[in-house]
């Protein structure tokens, strides 16, 4: 396991560093982009028919709040151009038909594994949460649940779990909007703790997209924005996947 | 209304003693008792779900142990299962119309590491060095905490982070706030590895704590994450809960 780790590092370290960048990434040719759109990103990432298990769907455990703001955007996917993401239990299922650039590819496929944010499979006890995107204004909208095994002090969520909710959505939307795929920072400042069982929305934007990396910020408050529980902003480098 | 650093501060606070003093140092005799009480438990040894790499780290820093210079702290489960009536008086103290809502959710409460089978999320250890302030978290992620495919989410790093940086400003600290968290990521880490996370406070400036953290490979060769964070410190006269006590010298189970 540790010799494929080591592999799997040392072939990163045979790309080229970006000028200023800590890490060594593959730098985008642009003789080579795929080409792909966003239309064609979002077509490919919501397929109309698909085996794979969609668990952005209400259940039992949604409190009212969830429900009601559920229903608001459904409607707005059919007037306002919204689109209701779907989430399997692992970012290979998003990314049928593609692959990892080779550089990444490296590591073994585990067929154990699975997303962090459906690993907790009873309902209501992880993360509870739904990813509405809006491609025109580039923006996304996260309603996140965190279930009592995100706990951190008694009867709030931990703050690890608000920050893998935010890293997660800014994920999406930056893979979505310009094939944004490695997270290179992030930064969160808290206000607030989520109590947890209720509902905390995410609002995430697209701020720029430059030199091959996207810049987005995010709004976490409750539905009523009276309470900010956090705002944090992530930049996100571009790769490109490549077809298998 | 707290942050989300008192959140983690008050949940280490479930081991609070009634009527122990508090302890103002420790002496190397006494880090040698709570080593050895440590050691007692259960949990404090090798799991069957740990690989090779987190047994010959935990052995490592265990044999650092010995000389009082480190300690292994216990873990968040052992403190949260001690004296839960001490509390949840301390709790209805800062959230006095939460008592109930506290209680019932003390009873379903898991903690972030309990969602998962054995091996299949966030196996760790940590120890303390009181003399560098530093804390070194032996980290072994499992294929539930997946992000990219082959490499963990960056959420579940920013999680393994935000425990062990938040561990160091309790124990230099007390009750603490988390206001900031900064990730830089270098490199993806491949799922399924064991790495350590690092950490260190920089400096203590007035109620506020800078700590620092670095997550590497075992071997310290790879650099796969830096990160900075801003904990406050909550009424640090208030010296009736001794929060780093509770922590440091927790009671048998």
């Amino acid at each position: 396991m540790m010799r494929r780790g080591f592999r799997a590092a040392a072939t990163l370290g045979r790309l080229r560093a970006l000028p200023g960048a800590p890490c060594l990434l593959p730098i985008r040719n642009p003789a080579t982009a795929s080409g792909s759109s966003m239309a064609s990103r979002i077509s490919r990432f919501c397929p109309e028919k698909t085996d794979f298990k969609d668990f952005a769907l209400p259940n039992a455990s949604w409190c009212p709040d969830m429900l009601g703001l559920y229903q608001e955007f459904l409607e707005k996917t059919k007037t306002d151009g919204w689109i209701k993401l779907p989430s399997f239990k692992s970012n290979r299922e998003h990314i049928h038909g593609l692959k990892l650039p080779t550089e990444l590819a490296d590591t073994p496929e585990k067929s154990d594994s699975r997303i962090i944010t459906r690993s907790i499979q009873v309902e209501g006890q992880g993360y509870e949460h739904v990813i509405f995107f809006n491609p025109s204004e580039k923006k996304s909208v996260c309603l996140f649940q965190p279930g009592p095994y995100l706990e951190g002090p008694p009867g709030f969520a931990h703050g690890g779990s608000l920050a893998t909710m935010m890293d997660e959505t800014f994920s999406k939307t930056a893979y979505l909007v310009g094939e944004g795929l490695l997270t290179l920072s992030i930064s969160i400042r808290f206000k607030n703790m989520i109590p947890v069982g209720s509902l905390a929305v995410l609002n995430v934007s697209v701020d720029k997209i430059e030199d091959q990396k996207l810049y987005l910020s995010c709004i976490t408050q409750t539905r009523d924005q009276k309470t900010v529980y956090a705002k944090s902003s992530g930049v996100f480098f571009q790769l490109q996947l490549e077809q298998e | 209304m707290l942050g989300r650093g008192a959140a983690r501060a008050l949940g280490a606070l479930r081991g609070l003693r009634g009527g122990a003093p508090p302890a103002r140092s420790l002496g190397l005799s006494r880090r040698l008792l709570s080593f050895k009480k440590v050691l007692d438990k259960d949990h404090f040894l090798p799991k069957p779900c740990w690989g090779k790499d987190m047994r010959r780290l935990f052995d490592q820093f265990t044999k650092k142990c010995e000389d009082g210079s480190w300690i292994q702290l216990p873990s968040y489960e052992h403190i949260s299962s001690q004296r839960s009536q001490d509390f949840s008086a301390f709790i209805h103290a800062y959230f006095p119309s939460a008592s109930e809502v506290i209680n019932e959710k003390l009873s379903q409460a898991q903690l972030f590491t309990r969602g998962f089978e054995d091996g299949m999320g966030f196996e760790y250890v940590m120890f303390y060095n009181e003399a560098e302030k530093r804390i070194v978290c032996v980290f072994q992620g499992g294929p539930h905490l997946q992000g990219m495919p082959g490499f963990f989410h960056g959420g579940a790093t920013a999680t393994i982070i935000d425990a062990t940086v938040g561990m160091n400003a309790i124990v230099s600290g007390g009750i603490v706030m988390t206001a900031n968290l900064n990730i830089n990521f270098k490199s993806p880490i491949p799922l399924c590895s064991t790495v350590l996370v690092n950490s260190q406070l920089d400096k203590i400036e007035g109620r506020k704590l800078f700590v620092s953290c670095k997550v590497q490979s075992i071997d310290e060769k790879i650099l796969y994450t830096e990160a900075t964070s801003l904990f406050i410190m909550l009424e640090p006269k208030k010296k009736k809960y001794d929060l780093k006590e509770a922590v440091l010298n927790p009671l048998p189970a």
